[in-house]
């Protein structure tokens, strides 16, 4: 009973994990059709934000976030002005030249900080933990959790309450007749683009203590983030929490059950599955569209 | 469609000029200097296999490397049990390390050599039957072709490294044999192993450019522009679709059977997502809509690579991402359209020398409509 429950718990915990990472890049895909295949690069400067402001400055991860939010977003708002922005009308080509984007950043950090690991200390007041329900539950952990409940809840209000997500929506609707209303769609995309940058760079530097940081980081993590956003459909902030949620605790369980390596290409196969039989995702969001 | 017959034979007897006598004359016809230079044909050939598929039915496999390295490993189990004969009950030396009692019986096959040269097409052909089926009757397109071709190279390759027993695990196999064809051994590093390789690349290329410029390519081409209005036509689009998909696989099937000879191991990382990627790169930088183009492109970055990694060591990895931001930038018909355009460039400048002005500007414009197809 006991195994079960964690689990559960470390299904949760994987989730949030996923989640975090989706949500940036959901986004992205959700607004402009573009496959940021850089995403999991900018996740990776997060984590090696995370690390530079811990080793250089002593701030601990949770300080280092807004910095990290500003900074990888103040990024992605120049990827989005010099390269993405010319790739509109041809989508298939973004993952092309998002890979190129991956690659320079990825050689970028090699080249200043090596390709060692970088250990990153988790802050001191999560360091303990508890025991819920029989199971052994990192404060660390639960902090994630609860943080990327709170980036889900942030995008839903910035998406739905305020005047920019107004704007935002009725440019995914129709880009003509928003542009008539005054709406400037391409400070829109750069916007929305900046935001979900920040948002991989947050993802980074909160995932930084839990994994050994590495130049190569964002690739594994990226792919994984992708399935995430198909399987939870187009430009749906339900389907995307859902959907991490799903693929998550199956992770964990076939894990489990089975061995790392057989629940991760389980996982696959079901993807695969999935898609074939609901490209659309098992949330689509058929009112904007 | 007869001029673009015209000029793909035009295309295709410069590439066989280049891959047979430039590139050998280029190091005084040196067999060890060509072993590097058939391991840049086997990429290009890849390269080109995607091309058939990305270039002509805009299926944008993102797993090539999948076929790739199933060719790969087939030639690498032949030539390993090859060089296990002595060893007790001819099994590889892995599988004595992780105590496997008998060779398994998917292994066995592959002690004839027949059974492994046809396998390296007929496998890949045959998955890429089945995965084209499965995806194309659902009338799955773009990214999510893009997706399910990626998920399954990472659940081959996961299996791959899991199976240690099996496959060789995160080691591959390795020690191989050399291989010997119905009584010729084999030499790498020699000339002869060079025109081999030069051979299956053209043969290769031949069979794409004659599906591209028969009926089913017409298809084909009139599916990548818009897939919904050749169904109403009364073709079956999927069919089509596997056609080239299959097609394309059987060409990477084989030049992963060369790239395992040229290097003389298999690797897990042949179906990685790192390589198939590359793939695509090289395809978009020669050109995607040319199989030629697109395994010039796989030749040239790889032989830039070559000499450019000696000089520049890691920071090459920073201009090949750079390069290719620019190339689909710039160029998203790749060095292809700098071709095309040059030579629509000509034939204005020729057309208005010797027609009558108006008649001459008409004819220009015409293959500028008909080459310009959407680059999706």
């Amino acid at each position: 009973m006991d195994a079960w429950v964690n689990e559960i718990f470390i299904g949760i915990s994987l989730a949030s994990i996923l989640l975090m990472v989706a949500l940036g890049l959901a986004i992205i895909y959700g607004t402009m059709g573009v496959i940021n295949l850089a995403h999991g690069q900018f996740v990776m400067l997060g984590a090696y934000g995370a690390w530079l402001l811990q080793t250089q400055y002593g701030v601990s991860v949770v300080v280092a976030l807004p910095v990290v939010f500003v900074v990888v977003g103040l990024l992605g708002l120049a990827v989005e002005r010099t390269i993405i922005q010319r790739l509109y009308h041809r989508p298939l080509d973004t993952i092309l030249a998002t890979w190129g984007i991956g690659i320079v950043l990825e050689q970028i950090v090699r080249n200043m900080f090596g390709s060692s690991s970088r250990y990153v200390g988790r802050p001191e007041f999560l360091d303990g933990g508890y025991l819920i329900l029989g199971a052994h539950a990192s404060s660390y952990r639960l902090f994630i959790i609860f943080f990327s409940l709170v980036m889900l809840a942030a995008t839903w209000y910035l998406l739905f309450r305020t005047e920019f997500g107004t704007k935002l929506r009725s440019v995914i609707q129709n880009v003509e007749i928003s542009e008539c209303y005054g709406i400037s769609a391409k400070r829109v995309y750069a916007l929305t683009f900046a935001y979900g940058a920040g948002l991989a760079g947050i993802a980074g530097a909160l995932i930084a203590p839990l994994v050994s940081v590495t130049p190569t980081m964002g690739t594994s993590l990226v792919v994984d983030a992708f399935l995430v956003v198909i399987v939870g459909g187009v430009g749906s902030l339900v389907g995307t929490a859902a959907s991490a949620f799903m693929i998550g605790e199956a992770s964990a369980f076939l894990s489990y059950v089975f061995n790392d390596t057989t629940g991760r290409i389980l996982i696959l196969l079901g993807v695969i599955v999935l898609i074939r039989f609901r490209p659309q995702g098992l949330f689509p969001d058929t009112v904007r569209r | 469609m007869n001029k673009g017959f015209k000029i793909d034979c035009i295309g295709y007897a410069l590439f066989a000029a280049f891959v047979l006598l430039l590139m050998p004359w280029m190091v005084d016809f040196s067999g060890y200097e060509l072993n590097s230079y058939a391991r840049y044909l086997a990429l290009g050939m890849v390269a080109a296999a995607l091309a058939l598929s990305w270039g002509t039915a805009g299926i944008l496999n993102l797993g090539q490397a999948l076929t790739f390295g199933m060719g790969a490993y087939i030639m690498a189990m032949h030539l390993k049990l090859r060089a296990s004969e002595s060893l007790p009950g001819g099994m590889p030396d892995f599988m004595g390390w992780t105590n496997v009692e008998a060779l398994p019986w998917f292994w066995q096959p592959f002690h004839s050599l027949i059974f492994t040269l046809g396998a390296g097409v007929l496998i890949p052909v045959g998955v890429a039957c089945l995965l084209g089926a499965f995806m194309f009757r659902g009338r799955i397109t773009g990214v999510f072709v893009a997706i399910i071709t990626l998920s399954l190279m990472l659940a081959v390759q996961l299996w791959i490294i899991s199976e240690q027993r099996f496959t060789g695990g995160e080691n591959g196999i390795t020690g191989l044999a050399p291989l010997s064809l119905f009584g010729w051994s084999v030499d790498t590093y020699d000339l002869s192993f060079y025109y081999l390789v030069a051979g299956c690349l053209l043969v290769g290329l031949a069979v794409g450019l004659a599906l591209v410029r028969s009926k089913a390519g017409l298809v084909l081409r009139a599916i990548k522009a818009n897939p919904e209005r050749v169904r109403f036509f009364g073709y079956d689009v999927a069919r089509y679709e596997t056609l080239a998909f299959a097609t394309s696989a059987g060409i990477a099937g084989v030049a992963g059977m060369l790239y395992a000879l040229v290097l003389e191991f298999a690797s897990p990382t042949y179906m990685g997502l790192s390589i198939s990627l590359a793939i695509v790169i090289w395809a978009a930088v020669g050109g995607r809509e040319s199989m030629v183009a697109a395994a010039l492109g796989g030749i040239g970055v790889n032989m830039a690579e070559g000499r450019l990694s000696d000089l520049f060591f890691d920071q090459w990895t920073l201009m090949l991402g750079v390069i290719f931001i620019a190339v689909v930038l710039f160029l998203p018909r790749g060095l292809y359209g700098l071709v095309v355009s040059g030579r629509e460039y000509l034939e204005a400048r020729y057309a208005a020398r010797f027609a009558p002005a108006a008649n001459g500007a008409q004819e220009a414009a015409s293959p500028q409509v008909a080459d310009h197809g959407e680059t999706k």
